[in-house]
Parts: structure tokens; sequence; C-alpha cells
């Protein structure tokens, strides 16, 4: 059995249900994070395979700026949350909703 | 005498900014003394006005956004003179009678002087944007004033008369970009020039629209039934001056946006929106008539009373001939300074004594002939009373729309009926009779600083009610053109046999 | 003569301005009284110049300035002196005069003297201006003008406070001045229609303009004009069912009762139908006219019945006011326009004079107003007692007094155009005339004196206030002698009215037949009330109860049927209307308000602070753009 686009295009549907799934769900928010990064990463291998299947390398190079964004987000998000839980104790959404209307 | 208008309009306000800083013991004199240049600058503007022309006059016009046709563009005609001028003299009057003991006198003079700005602007604008800008600029210092010095309620009615208003200038906002935008589509340049707009040629489904949307932002200032509910919460709560500034120039914006936009821009559509006009208008006359005899507060008679009037106006507006549309200018100005007259005289009694309950005075004729006898005569200028200025507008008016409608005009009539149902129905509750209360017993009679607002208003209401020439006939002139540049540019053939400029040429 | 016509005009105006602006809040100041009674007469010495003058040289007219014109109307401040007009003119100022002068005597010891003698003046004005205008917009001007200064004289006692219905038929001064401007209004809308319809249907409003135009226009619209002014015509003239105001006009003083509500003001209505013979007498407008003469027979005789049991001594003078109102109208919608002017001109005297005796009486009696209280004084108040015997001897229509010629004429016009109805009511009511105004006077002045046991102190007016009324009485007495010399003067302008071969010949078995009835009147009332011992005072308990009595005495129930059906529904609609207005006019604007509020209420609720739950609402939201982008793609 040959992989083709169909099957990477799968994949990237069935990493992206999850980490969608994860964003709904999770209230701890460094689930979150990772559940984005799930996301991103899906959305990565749509891009790239796509790309590859139309021999065009842009989606390719998409891809890596995706990855490069991702990281740079990483990096700041993950020392908010450190900073967050250095205030709250915790990281569970539901105790630090202090934006309440 | 170039720049006359830019300096009418722009004097106030930035005498407005400099009053910031002027000492607070002298804001009221500083403010009686702007009033006043700025009225005798509107006066000056009338001895350099020639009468015998019907056009536009002291034109000014530099671009501002010349890639969209928004430029700074005013000029004035006989329509819009003497309201400019009754702005400014009901103005200064009103400061004249502010209470020295007024509580942040700095701040109600500012805001004063900023409404003037705004006052004078929309009715000098030749651009639509201007216009606009003007027209949403009133509603600020308005709500300030209103809910900063008003009865205990001021806040609700401060919101709901923005609001309220609001609302409706936003949908009329649409329909002036709709205009531009057909303008556009027609001559392929951007304009919001109302002269330009003038030689436009619209469908009659493009102007049913452009009506009904201009309809809603005019009807809601006018106020026209059943949009008139703002104005009792507004009357009610705000301060004399709001009142007095609200009833004579503010409601005039609605009126006069009819006849500066509705009717020449769109004729046909206003010739058939004729009856429904009419038909509203009616009710406003008949029903808010009955509504204000049912008022135990005497400035709420005065309110609503002040609705039934403007159902007049709107009849005369729509009469589409010379004499109603004449009539109902002059009754705008008439109206202006009786209505403002009444509410400064309500203002009077309630300084005295803490209360606006008719039930509460009685038998004051005695106890304050001078008030009673302006009053009175305010009182009767609002009845319509031959040889005063109440009359003229009216007479005109119902003539003028006897031949549009001869039922309409009877039911109109009943005006001179149910007006003097209520108006003599308040006069008897609050000064004849005997003295119900005894602390009433010891009332002062007007004093100085409340004749100086007053006797002016009761000179002009009989010397314009015995001799209305001067200001009846630069009026006619421009509400003759007005109804040419109607008839010329009207699409329809039932449009132009309904618009008369003279019957002599009909014949 | 240009000048004479200002001087006429404006010498009152200059009068009620010198007391009004410089005495106002002064107390009382004899040099007003004297002041403002010269300058109306100085405005009487110009009327009578300009009366010479038209016999000579016709008419005199003036235009003083324009006042409204717009698009094409054109209204100026016009004055016609015509013989019309200046009959109108001479009777106005010489009653006004008179009346002024009395006023001296009789505000005497009023606090507002000075305010009512601008007033009184500031009416003169108003009533020149109706009579002497050239056009119907000037017409209208006085009209309101008088209707005002009226409003004004009524209340002028504005201090009295509110009594119930059946303590005060007429409630209270101030309320009889509302009923009396409302009431009026009514009418001029009625008014203000036809000058609307004369304007659009000629273009201008000049009486000499219109009436030549007249034959030209199309027979319903000059039977609507008709209709139109003659509905103005009935509020101020107080025609049936416009008339209760007149009676509840009783509540000011007496001098005001004499001038505005009997001699000129009420006639005005009168003066117009006259004014407009040329459309009256158009034969399109016949129905109209005779519709004007039987309304005028019927308020005749209506309130006539009326006068008949009245106890309150202006009561009767205003009824019989009315009554005689009846019979001008009768006149004028028969066409005799001239005979209708000179009884308006006969009633003017006559009727001022009874008014002015009346007035002398209240005066005596510290405003008691009830006849059974008085009687007798014939010995205390002789001069009144002579003034008032005259004035009710010209008002019965007996021989030799002015009443007699003019009122006959009327009678005789009915009985020549053939109305026998109306001829028969009129020849009835002449009787009831006699019998209540004698009723009046023998209650009065003669039988036993029922003051004395009241404790009133009754004393005769002051000398000089007599002698000033003596014209009057002089005028009641003789001006019918000069009924020939009238009919030249008048006939130049108005159109004569000949009576047949038939009518002449008949005329002096018609007049006979009335001189019979009113001596028969004047017979029943001697016996029943004046004779000794008649116990005139004692009340017919059995009588009174009697519906008649009942019907008669509350005026037909007429104001009990405004009240009921007009004025209270009135006050209820306009209540439920307000409620309306708060709770469903405005109830629904706030109700836009407080949607937007309650909408924002509850997605409030969405705002948890929760980070999930936002992403979870990103995720619906997602979710819904994918459908809705499905469901396009799928369409599209």
């Amino acid at each position: 059995m040959e992989i083709g686009i169909s099957h990477y295009l799968i994949l990237s549907g069935i990493l992206f249900s999850i980490g969608f799934v994860g964003v709904l769900r999770r209230k701890n928010l460094l689930m979150l994070f990772f559940a984005t990064e799930i996301m991103l990463n899906a959305v990565n291998i749509a891009f790239a395979s796509i790309g590859n299947y139309y021999g065009d390398l842009s989606g390719q190079m998409f891809a890596f700026f995706i990855i490069a964004v991702a990281a740079s987000e990483v990096a700041v998000g993950l020392g908010l949350l450190i900073i967050l839980y250095k205030k709250y104790g915790s990281l569970d959404l539901d105790v630090i909703s202090t934006m309440k209307g | 005498m170039d720049y006359i208008l830019s300096i009418l309009i722009f004097f106030p306000a930035i005498a407005g900014i400099l009053g910031f800083v002027v000492d607070k013991g002298s804001a009221k004199a500083y403010g009686v003394s702007v009033a006043a240049i700025e009225l005798l600058l509107a006066l000056g503007l009338w001895a350099s006005f020639d009468t015998t022309n019907p056009g536009m006059q002291f034109t000014e016009f530099s671009p501002i956004i010349s890639q969209f046709g928004i430029s700074y563009n005013v000029g004035v005609d006989g329509i819009s003179l003497f309201i400019v001028i009754m702005a400014a003299l009901i103005t200064l009057l009103g400061i004249i009678l502010l209470r020295d003991d007024t509580k942040n006198m700095k701040n109600m003079i500012v805001s004063l002087l900023f409404l003037e700005m705004t006052m004078v602007g929309v009715f000098l604008s030749l651009d639509a944007i201007i216009f606009y800008m003007f027209w949403e600029l009133s509603l600020v210092p308005m709500l300030y004033i209103i809910g900063a010095w008003g009865g205990p309620d001021r806040v609700y009615a401060a919101v709901k008369f923005f609001l309220y208003t609001f609302a409706g200038s936003l949908i009329m906002l649409v329909g002036l970009l709709a205009m531009a935008y057909l303008f556009h589509l027609e001559s392929g340049i951007w304009s919001f020039n109302l002269l330009d707009w003038y030689t436009l040629k619209l469908t009659t489904n493009q102007q049913f629209w452009l009506f009904l949307a201009f309809f809603s932002g005019f009807a809601i200032k006018v106020p026209m039934f059943p949009f008139h509910t703002w104005l009792p919460w507004a009357h009610g709560q705000a301060p004399t001056i709001g009142s007095v500034i609200l009833a004579a120039v503010l409601l005039k914006m609605g009126t006069y946006g009819f006849v500066r936009f509705s009717l020449p821009i769109l004729p046909d559509a206003s010739v058939t929106f004729t009856p429904f006009i009419m038909a509203l208008s009616l009710i406003m006359v008949i029903y808010t008539a009955m509504v204000a005899f049912a008022q135990k507060d005497m400035k709420q008679v005065i309110a609503y009373s002040s609705v039934s009037h403007m159902g007049i106006i709107m009849i005369g507006v729509f009469a589409m001939n010379a004499e109603g549309l004449g009539g109902s200018i002059f009754l705008m100005l008439s109206h202006g300074i009786v209505s403002g007259a009444l509410f400064m005289l309500v203002g009077v009694i309630y300084e005295r004594t803490g209360t606006k309950i008719m039930d509460e005075f009685g038998g004051l004729a005695a106890v304050m002939p001078v008030y009673a006898t302006v009053f009175g005569v305010m009182l009767m200028a609002s009845v319509g009373l031959p040889l005063t200025i109440g009359f003229v507008g009216e007479f005109l008016v119902l003539l003028g729309f006897y031949k549009v409608s001869a039922i309409g005009t009877i039911l109109a009539g009943t005006t001179i009926i149910i007006g003097s149902v209520y108006m003599l129905a308040l006069f008897k509750k609050s000064f004849f009779g005997p003295v119900r209360h005894e602390k009433n017993l010891g009332l002062k009679d007007l004093d100085r600083r409340e004749l100086t607002a007053l006797l002016p208003l009761v000179a002009i209401v009989v010397w314009l009610g015995v001799y209305p020439k001067p200001i009846l006939e630069p009026i006619d002139n421009s509400v003759k053109a007005l109804l040419v540049q109607m008839e010329n540019h009207a699409q329809l053939e039932s449009t132009k046999e309904a618009i008369i400029v003279s019957k002599k040429e009909v014949k | 003569m240009e000048n004479l016509v200002y001087i006429a005009l404006f010498a009152p105006f200059v009068g009620s301005l010198f007391a009004g602006l410089f005495f106002a809040r002064s107390p009382k100041t004899h040099l007003v009284g004297v002041v403002n009674s010269s300058l109306i007469g100085i405005a009487f010495i110009a009327a009578v110049t300009l009366a010479l003058h038209v016999a000579e040289h016709g008419a005199v007219h003036v235009t003083m300035m324009s006042w409204i014109s717009a698009g094409d109307l054109s209204i100026p401040f016009g004055f016609l002196v015509d013989e019309v007009s200046v009959t109108m003119m001479l009777v106005v100022t010489l009653v006004s005069t008179i009346v002024h002068i009395y006023s001296t005597g009789y505000m005497n010891h009023d606090k507002a003297y000075n305010r009512f003698f601008a007033y009184l003046s500031a009416f003169v004005f108003s009533m020149m201006i109706l009579v002497m205008s050239d056009n119907f917009a000037g017409l209208f001007i006085g009209w309101e003008g008088v209707g005002v200064c009226s409003w004004l004289l009524i209340g002028f006692w504005y201090h009295k406070e509110d009594k119930t219905f059946e303590e005060n038929p007429s409630i209270s001064p101030s309320w009889a001045a509302n009923e009396a401007f409302i009431m009026n209004r009514v009418a001029d809308l009625g008014m203000l229609v036809g000058i609307f319809l004369i304007y659009w249907n000629v273009g201008s409003l000049q009486y000499d303009v219109v009436f030549n135009a007249l034959p030209h226009l199309a027979d319903g619209l000059l039977v609507s004009i008709a209709i139109a002014l003659f509905i103005g015509a009935m509020g101020k003239s107080a025609q049936f069912p416009l008339h209760t105001w007149l009676t509840d006009a009783m509540e000011g003083p007496t001098p005001v009762s004499a001038l505005i509500h009997a001699a000129t003001m009420v006639t005005a209505g009168v003066f117009l139908v006259i004014r407009a013979n040329p459309l009256y007498s158009l034969e399109a407008v016949h129905g109209v006219s005779m519709f004007i003469a039987s309304l005028g027979a019927f308020v005749a005789f209506y309130a006539a019945s009326m006068a008949l049991s009245a106890r309150d001594i202006k009561r009767i003078v205003a009824l019989s006011t009315l009554s005689q109102l009846g019979y001008m109208f009768a006149a004028a919608g028969l066409g005799a326009y001239w005979i209708a002017l000179f009884h308006l001109a006969a009633h003017a005297f006559f009727k001022a004079l009874l008014f002015l005796g009346a007035g002398n009486v209240m005066h005596a009696m510290d405003d008691e107003l009830d006849i059974f209280k008085m009687g007798g004084m014939k010995k205390v108040m002789m001069g009144s007692y002579v003034y008032m015997g005259i004035a009710s001897f010209a008002l019965a229509g007996l021989p030799i007094m002015a009443g007699f010629y003019s009122k006959d004429a009327i009678i005789e016009t009915a009985f020549n155009d053939g109305s026998f109805i109306i001829w028969a009511i009129l020849v009835i009511t002449a009787g009831m005339t006699a019998f209540y105004s004698f009723r009046q006077v023998f209650f009065t002045f003669h039988g036993e004196e029922r003051y004395k046991a009241l404790g009133f102190h009754p004393h005769d007016m002051y000398k000089y206030v007599l002698v000033a009324m003596a014209p009057l009485a002089i005028l009641a007495i003789s001006f019918g002698w000069f009924m020939d010399n009238f009919h030249e003067f008048i006939t130049k302008n108005l159109p004569d009215y000949e009576m047949s071969h038939e009518t002449h010949h008949l005329a002096p078995y018609l007049g006979g037949l009335v001189i019979v009835l009113a001596l028969t009147g004047i017979f029943i009332a001697w016996k029943k009330y004046a004779g000794k011992g008649a116990n005139a005072w004692k009340r017919d308990e059995e009588f009174e109860q009697s519906f008649i009595y009942k019907l008669v005495a509350n005026q037909y129930y007429v104001p009990r049927f405004y009240d009921e059906f007009i004025v209270q529904p009135y006050t209820m609609a306009s209540k439920k209307f307000w409620e309306i207005d708060k709770a469903v006019v405005d109830g629904f604007v706030d109700l836009i308000g407080k949607m937007s509020y309650k909408s924002g209420d509850v997605s409030r609720g969405m705002q948890t602070g929760s980070l999930s739950a936002y992403l979870n609402w990103m995720g619906v939201g997602a979710l819904l753009l994918i459908v809705a982008a499905a469901i396009t793609a799928l369409i599209g």
C-alpha cells in the first residue's frame, strides 16, 4: 500500500481533532499548550504534504514559519505560565478566572 | 463681511474654550457678553443680508477631504437667517436668566457656548457631512446640561434623549452616505455639497428609501408622534435653560432638516409621503394637546404643547405652497420665541416655590401681577391670537394646508380650540381663584434679571405680530425659490401639480 | 378724513395703553377714568363727523400698512368707513362712552379700577377694528381681540373661588371666562375655514374683491362659505347651540355686561351677516339664509322661555339679549339687512340702559342678584326705576319706543316673506318679552320692600352717572322716530327691503296684534307680581316641581349636557391618552432599551472568566462558521 496524500491529510485531521478536543476539554493551562502545539503540528503536516503533492516548496516553507512562530510562542507562553503558577499556585483555568463578567 | 458665517459659528466655540480660564465669579458676565456679541453679529448679518436675493448668501467654501467631496461649505438664505438670529437671541436671554447661584456656573456657560456653535452650525451648513457633524455635536452639551443640572431622574432623561435622537440620526447618516453614493454613480464625482445634490434627479424608488432614512433622523428630532416620548422626559428633568434652548432651537433642527433636505432633494417622495406626514401630524396636534390637558405639572403642559405646535409646523412644511411653507418657517420662529418664554416663566415660578404642580398655586395673578401679565401675553401668543406672533404662522400654515386637504385643515384647526383649552386651564389653575397656600402670598414679582430676559420677548411677540413683514418677506422669497427648485426637479407630473408657487401662474 | 378714521380707531387704544402701562400697579386713580372716558368720547365725536361725511360724500377707505404678505396672500391693515361700519362705530362709541362714564361710578370702590379701564378701552379698540376693517382677516383680528377682552373682563374678579353648578350655574368668573373664550374659539374655527375657502377661490380677502367675485363661484362653494362664516357668527352672537357662555358671562362686572354682552360684541355675528350681505342674499345660499332666520326665531323663543322663570336680575337681561339677537338674525336671514342693523342699534341703546339700570340695583344691593330679595325699590331709586322702565318699555316694543319700530319691522318682514311659522314665533316671543321684562321691573321696584328684612340699605347711583345715562334713555325712546332717515342713509349701501302691498295694508293690524300681546304680557306681570298683597316672593312650590319649570330653570339641561357629554369625556379621554402615552408609546421605546439591557444581561453569563469556557465558545463559533460555509457551498 502506497502512502498517498490522503493518508497524510487524514493523519493531519486526526491530530487536529485531538488537539481541538484537548483545547476544549482540558482545564490545565499547560495541557492547553500541548493541545495547541498538536493542532499547529497537524497543520504543519498538512502544509508539508500538500506542498509535496503539488511539487511546490512554499508549503514546506510555510511549515517552517509556523514552527518558528510556535517556538517563540511557547517561549513566551511558558514564561507567563511560570509567573501564573507562582501567583496562584495552580494552573487550573477555573481557579484563575478573574475576568468574570 | 466675507467670513461672517464662520465667525458666527466658531466665535462662541473659541469663546467657550477661553471660558475655561475665566474667573468663576465673572463666568456669567462673560457668557452674557459673548452671547451678546454673537447676537450683534447675527443682527449684523441680517443688516447686510440682501432680502431680495432668494439664494444662498455669504457662502464660504474650502475643501476638507477633496477625494470624497467633503468640504467646509456654509451659506445663509431667508429660511436659515432668522432661525440663527433666534438661536443667538434665545441663548443670550437664557444666559441672562441664569441665577447667579447656579452651581458650576462656568461649566454651564461653556456648555451653552458650545451648544450655540452647534446650533448655528446646523442651520448654516451646506455640506451634508458638516451638517451631520454639528447635528450630532449638539447632543453633547445638551446631554451634559440635562445630566448635570437636571431633576431627580436626570440621568435617565439625558440618556434617553441622547440615545433616541442618536439612533434616528444614525439612520439619517446612512441616508446621507447613500445619497452621496448615488450622486457619485450619476456624475462620477464625490460630493456632499447640498447645492450639488439639489441638481440630482433620483428615481421615485430611490427617493422613497432616502426619504425614510432622512425621516427617521428628522422626525425624532421634531419630535413627531410616536417618536415624541423623549421630549417630556427631557423637559421634565432639564433645567430651565435646557428646556428653553431645547424647545426654542433644537426642535427646529428637525423641521429645518425637512425643509433643507427632504423637500428639495426628494420632491416626489415628499409629495407621496404627504398623507402619511399629515396623519402623523394630525395625531400630534390633537392627541398631544389632549395629553397636555391631562398634565398636572405646568412644565409638562408646555412640553406637550410644544409637540402639538410642532405638528402644525409639520403640516405647513408639507403644504407644498408658499403660504404654508413660509408660514411654517415663521411658526418655527414664533414657536421658538413663545415656548422659550413660557419655559422661562415656568422656571421663574419653580425657582420661587420649588414646585411646578399647578394645583399648588392658584391666585398668582393677584400676588405676581407682572408675572401674570407676561404669562398672559405668551399664553395668548401660544393660542394664536391675532396681532401676536403666534397668529401669523398658524394662520398661514392652516391657510396653505387648506389647499392640500380641507378635512386635514379642519382637524388641525382644532388646535385653536384644544390649544386654548389646556392653556386656559393652566392659567386658571395657577393664576386665578384664591391663593391656595399661605406661603405663596409672599411671592416676589419678577425682578430686574427676569424682566431683562422676558421683556425683549414680549416686545418681539407684539412687534412681529403687528408687523411681520421684515421677516416674512425674505422667508417668502427663499421659500418661493425653494418651491421653484422643487417643481423643476420633480419627476412626476402629480408632484408638479401638488407644488404651488403662485396661483396666478397656474391659472 | 383719514385722520378722523385713525382718531376714532386709536383713541380707545391710547386710553388702554394709558391705563395699562402707567397705572396698572398704582391704586385707584380717578384720572384714568376721566382720561379714558374722554378718549372714547373723542372717538365718538370722530365717528359722528365721519358719519356726516359718509352721508354726504360716501365711504372713506384708508390703508394704513401691509400686515401679512406671503405667497399670493396680501393682507393690509385697511379700514373702510361706509354706511354700515359708521353706524356700528356710532353705536359702539356712544354706548362705550356712556359705559365708561358709568364705570367711573360703578367701579369706584374696586381695587383694580385702573386695570378695568385698560381692559374696557382695549375692548373698544378691538371692536372698532372689527367693524372698520376692510377685509376678513382684519375682521378676524377684531373678532379675536374682543374675545380676549371679553375673557379678561368676564374673569375680572378672578379671585373668586369655583362653586358647584348647583350653587352657581356659572361656577366662577374665571370658569365663565374660559367657557366663553373656548366656545367662541369653536366658532372661530368655522370662520377661519370660511376665510380659507374665500382665499383659495377668490385670491383675496378684501371685501370689495370678494363680493365682486361671488357671482362667479360655484353654488356649492358659496353655500360652504356661507355656512362657515355663519358658524363664526353663531359663536360670537351666542346662537344655539353655542349660547351657554352668554348667561355665564354675567359673572363679569355689570358695565361689561352692558357694553360687551348686550350692546356691542354679541352683535358682531349679526354685523358679519349684514356685512356679507352680497353673499347671503345670493339665490344659491337661500337655504342658509332661511336657516339663519329659523335659528334666529328659535333662539328668540328659546331664550325668552328661559327668561320667564329666571330669578337672577342679570341673567334675565342676558337672556333677553339672546332673544333679541334671535330677532336680528331672523331679519338678516330674511334679507332685511337694514332692519336687522336698525334693531341692532336700537337694541344696543335700550339694552345697555337696562343693564346699567340693573347695575344700579346691584350696586345698591351689594351685588345681590336675586330679584326675590328686592321689591319696592322705586322709593329709594327713582332715577334707576325710570330708566329701567323706559328700557323695558322699549324692549317690550310698546309704541313710540325705539323697540316698537325695529321689532315691529322684523315681525312684519317675517309676515311679508310668507314665513308664517317664524312670524308666529316672533309674535308670541314679543308677548313673552313684555311679560318677563316687566316681571323683573315689578319684582324689583314694586310691591313689598323685602330687602328691608334682609338688612340692605340701598341708595341710588351717583347723580352724574344717572345724568350720563340720559342719552341712552333718550335714544331708547326716540331712536325709532328716525327710522326713515336711517333707511335712506343705510340703503345706499345695504339692499332695500320692500314690503309687499298687502303687508303694507295689513301693517297696522299686525302692529296692533303685537302691541296687544305685549300689553297682555305686562298686565299679567302686573297682576301677578305688582299688586298689593300679591305675595310675589312666595314661591309656588308645586309649580317648581313641574317638569316644564325644571326644564326651563336648568336652561333645558344644555349646560349639563355639555358637561356630561363633552367636558367630562374630553377630560377622561385626555387622562386615558396620557396613560397610553406613558404606558404604550413610551413603554415601547423603553421596551427596546430594556431588550438591549436584557440581552446584555443574558449574554453576560458567557463571560465566566474561564479561558476554557471561552475556548469552548470559540469552538462552537468555528463549527458554526464551517457549517455555514458548507451550507452556502452546497446551495451555491
